[in-house]
């Protein structure tokens, strides 16, 4: 009886651990700065979450995912990283963009999220 | 180069048809959820407040600039983007006091990651300032004497052109621009006053101008640019005088540190001619070279990061720029226009987007009798 309980505890955990494993995000850092975005294309899966960190080097900028309702802001140098969740719900290509307008090359500010 | 135009336009025109088209094709594809389209204006811009102590002259306080920028988004595809300055404060006709000008003013059609298209009021994409010029963004009160009379920012003109991404953070644009005006070159600024400025421009043969820079490695940027044009279109008989420009320069930034450098190298073929026939219309040969050469090398450090009153930071920089650096046949080089420059100074950002900056310039030439003055700079400048 003892080591049929076990059996069952250990079982629990180990679905548990592999749940936890299936839903953790893919992580993405991207560096922001007057005009850029690094990297500026990644690849992740289409159907389970990234988490988008992006960290400003200068001034205040935007994230915008065109064609979806991802649009955040992206605090100024020293004053935090901003956090987006995005389910790219198919496999395509997703274009960002800065959103917040940033200075006279604010139009180069663009990427592709690359979902496979 | 005039069927080179109508080749780019051509192309132009089709890429611009053919976004509908690439448009359905990806419809066909699953795609996700589509926003309802934003039509948005946006308004910033940046200022920036000198003043300027010359050695053997009083100081000079000037409102250097006022730039207003102003954007629109007709769509997810089409974009305008508009960049309007006023430099010194004040604008009067026939006067040599401030100017009014239309610095960009471009529609963008978004067509896919690697090619997209532009055309209007366009900054010629050279060096490390000229596109990228807002003051928190640079140390220094006044832009690198590289970036002014070697690299003429700023360095506008109508134009139009494609500009995209490739692999992983290669960035390109490549333009056909009005020339610039070898009536207007000078010995002590060489290419400076000949930009037209989308004027009512001569566009009989268009300059063609491009740069490669890869942005792959966070807070590099290493990039590669030209501008080659004719620019004799103003004299009688007319003659051509090609200009040429080569630049190369490298960015680097992580944490604390900022590096920079810059070279550039302008050629000017038959300046011998074009001296003669200057020298014909005013009656003083301008002494203009065939060969202009700058470079310069920056390092800076924020001392202080993270503060809540703000960052400090100290630079300095080393210049050389000579715009008389090659003759033409028969003319010697004005020896106090080969110079080298040393800047020294601080900067406090109180906040990311404010830069209060001060830095001593002092400046040698080749000519033993005529000294450059140094000079002890304070900006405030501002993005918002």
């Amino acid at each position: 009886m003892r080591y049929l309980l076990l059996g069952i505890l250990a079982a629990s955990a180990g679905a548990t651990a592999a749940m936890a494993v299936q839903q953790a995000p893919q992580v993405v850092e991207i560096s922001v700065e007057r005009f850029s975005f690094t990297p500026s294309e990644f690849r992740v899966k289409a159907g389970a979450p990234v988490e988008i960190r992006l960290r400003s080097d200068d001034t205040d900028h935007g994230f915008r995912i065109v064609g979806t309702d991802i649009n955040v802001a992206i605090p100024k140098r020293g004053k935090g990283v901003a956090t987006v969740t995005f389910v790219p719900p198919q496999a395509g290509k997703y274009v960002f963009e800065c959103s917040k307008l940033c200075g006279a090359g604010h139009g180069f500010m663009r990427g592709s999220l690359i979902a496979e | 180069m005039t069927k080179a135009v109508v080749s780019l336009a051509l192309i132009s025109l089709w890429l611009v048809v053919l976004v509908p088209a690439n448009a359905d094709a990806q419809a066909s594809q699953p795609t996700p959820p589509v926003a309802a389209p934003e039509r948005t204006t946006a308004v910033s811009g940046y200022m920036d407040f000198h003043f300027n102590k010359r050695e053997f002259e009083d100081g000079r306080l000037d409102f250097h600039r006022f730039v207003l920028l102003i954007t629109h988004r007709f769509s997810d595809r089409i974009r305008f983007v508009s960049e309007l300055e006023v430099e010194h404060a004040l604008v009067e006709g026939l006067e040599e006091a401030g100017e009014l000008e239309l610095e960009q003013a471009y529609v963008d059609f978004l067509l896919s990651r690697r090619v997209n298209v532009r055309a209007g009021m366009l900054l010629v994409p050279v060096g490390i300032i000229n596109e990228r010029h807002e003051p928190p963004t640079y140390y220094g009160v006044e832009r690198p004497f590289v970036d002014t009379v070697i690299v003429p920012t700023t360095w506008f003109d109508v134009g139009a052109g494609v500009f995209g991404e490739f692999g992983k953070g290669w960035r390109y644009r490549a333009y056909v621009m009005s020339p610039l005006n070898a009536r207007e070159f000078t010995a002590e600024d060489g290419l400076r006053e000949g930009i037209q400025k989308g004027s009512d421009t001569n566009i009989g043969r268009p300059a063609v101008t491009g740069r490669l820079e890869y942005v792959g490695v966070r807070g590099l940027t290493v990039a590669a640019s030209f501008w080659t044009g004719r620019s004799g279109f103003e004299f009688r008989p007319r003659f051509d005088v090609p200009v040429s420009l080569g630049e190369a320069d490298i960015r680097y930034s992580r944490d604390r540190l900022e590096l920079r450098g810059q070279f550039a190298r302008v050629a000017i073929s038959n300046a011998g001619l074009l001296n003669d026939a200057m020298g014909r219309a005013v009656g003083v040969d301008p002494n203009v070279a065939s060969g202009l050469r700058g470079f310069y090398g920056e390092a800076g450090y924020r001392v202080i990061s993270g503060a809540s009153y703000g960052d400090v930071g100290v630079f300095a920089r080393y210049e050389n720029f000579d715009t008389q650096f090659k003759m033409p046949s028969g003319y010697l080089p004005l020896t106090q226009l080969d110079r080298d420059a040393l800047v020294l100074g601080a900067t406090y950002w109180p906040d990311p987007d404010i830069a209060l900056k001060f830095d001593y310039s002092g400046i040698r030439s080749r000519n033993s009798t005529i000294r450059e003055p140094n000079s002890f700079n304070i900006g405030l400048g501002w993005w918002f």
